[in-house]
């Protein structure tokens, strides 16, 4: 495997990792959950139609009401726009493709469309279709974006040891294997980018 | 309406469905107005059955072809909520691509004083007209087959459709044009279809809206 590839794929399993950590329910296991749910319903399954409509409610609605600060109001009359559109679009779902990354795509339609109709210009981020499945909050991202400012300061090699340690959840011996590194080097090495970081923080603080 | 009983509702009334894509028989139909709107207006060409003997012919034909043919693909796509244009994007520019280098290919055979002639031929400024012509009375067929899929970029999914217009319409427009070469139709028969994919573009904004 190519480094570039390996980083990327190393940081989205992390990603992964964290968001099902942090709220007890793995999202692949919720995608294949929802995916089962719509490949029935398909067929015509009333059942499982109903539970899937009901499933991502939640969801939705968390998601409209995040980006419609202010008028939330709105948010209720969007989620059901956004249910119908996904009852009545149902055809245009490729069974090859997540459930997610098409039921977003849906949700974040219908947001843009929404807010032109308003008259405003709908800048609507393109983000991670997980989104849909993780409870993210606004702070939550602030959060990334400054996790990862502090931690560009380190060495890629280093970097990607720390956040599978510290962020991803893998132990030290397997972070040790997956990066390279024997398990007391390791060991070191995240001792010593912890004092560097700790370091870089107290000074942007001063 | 309160959201449980809209569920419900819903679910109710939900029956098996088959993976969305263009109705075939609305694309068929588009290519049998724009037959019947260039036959009409402009005229078939005289010497029809004999052309359509010669290799030039079917080479127009085949790029025009070959277009609606990735058009079809394209808008299919865009109409998926979560892909993305993708290798049929791709497989749009290689054709074009292709037309091109063939085009200069031809160009740069020819002795110098012929290739002006070989490129412009007796019609090229009207050829790209005639074609958005065709396409204005094509499209309504095309944006209502595409209104049943559900693009989430409207703008992206109206110049697919547009494209898939404009190559429709150009095949039939070949049908009438006496031009077959080349550098005249990897030039001409593409800045019309151009056209009819920008204007697909403005189109999509309102007419694919869901």
């Amino acid at each position: 495997m190519r480094p570039g590839i390996r980083r990327a794929f190393s940081r989205r399993s992390c990603n992964l990792l964290r968001t099902a950590r942090e709220w007890g329910d793995s999202v692949v296991d919720r995608e294949a959950h929802l995916k089962g749910l719509m490949l029935l319903g398909l067929d015509g399954d009333v059942g499982a139609w109903r539970v899937l409509l009901s499933d991502v409610r939640p969801a939705i609605t968390a998601y409209f009401k995040r980006r419609l600060i202010g008028c939330e109001a709105d948010a209720e009359d969007l989620v059901q726009d956004c249910l119908i559109a996904i009852h009545a679009k149902r055809a245009t779902f490729d069974r090859a493709m997540p459930f997610t990354a098409w039921a977003y795509a849906i949700a974040r339609y219908k947001l843009i469309d929404h807010l032109r109709r308003q008259g405003r210009r709908g800048t609507v981020p393109l983000e991670d279709s997980t989104v849909l499945l993780a409870e993210h909050t606004v702070e939550d991202g602030a959060v990334r974006r400054d996790l990862s400012r502090v931690l560009s300061i380190l060495p890629a090699r280093q970097r990607r040891l720390v956040e599978d340690v510290r962020i991803g959840g893998f132990s030290v011996a397997e972070a040790a294997a997956r990066n390279g590194f024997t398990e007391g080097a390791a060991k070191v090495s995240v001792h010593r980018s912890m004092k560097t970081l700790t370091a870089s923080v107290k000074t942007h603080e001063d | 309406m309160k959201t449980d009983d809209l569920i419900d509702a819903l679910a109710a009334g939900i029956e098996p469905v088959k993976p969305a894509r263009l109705s075939m028989w609305m694309v068929a139909g588009a290519f049998a107005v724009a037959v019947a709107t260039v036959a009409l207006t402009l005229g078939l060409l005289p010497d029809l059955t004999r052309e359509m003997q010669r290799p030039p012919f079917w080479a127009k034909t085949a790029y025009t072809g070959g277009l609606s043919m990735a058009a079809l693909w394209l808008v299919t796509r865009l109409g998926r909520p979560g892909a993305s244009a993708g290798l049929a994007g791709w497989s749009v520019a290689a054709l074009v691509a292709v037309a091109g280098l063939v085009g200069i290919v031809e160009l740069l055979r020819l002795p110098p004083e012929a290739r002006m002639d070989d490129w412009l031929g007796f019609t090229w400024r009207v050829c790209a007209l005639y074609i958005l012509m065709v396409s204005v009375i094509t499209a309504p067929l095309i944006f209502v087959a595409a209104r049943r899929l559900a693009p989430t970029r409207p703008m992206q999914a109206g110049a697919a459709a547009g494209l898939l217009t404009g190559s429709v319409a150009a095949t039939a427009y070949g049908l009438h044009c006496p031009e077959a070469t080349a550098a005249f139709v990897a030039t001409w028969y593409t800045l019309g279809i151009a056209a009819a994919a920008t204007s697909g573009a403005v189109i999509g904004r309102f007419a694919l809206r869901w």
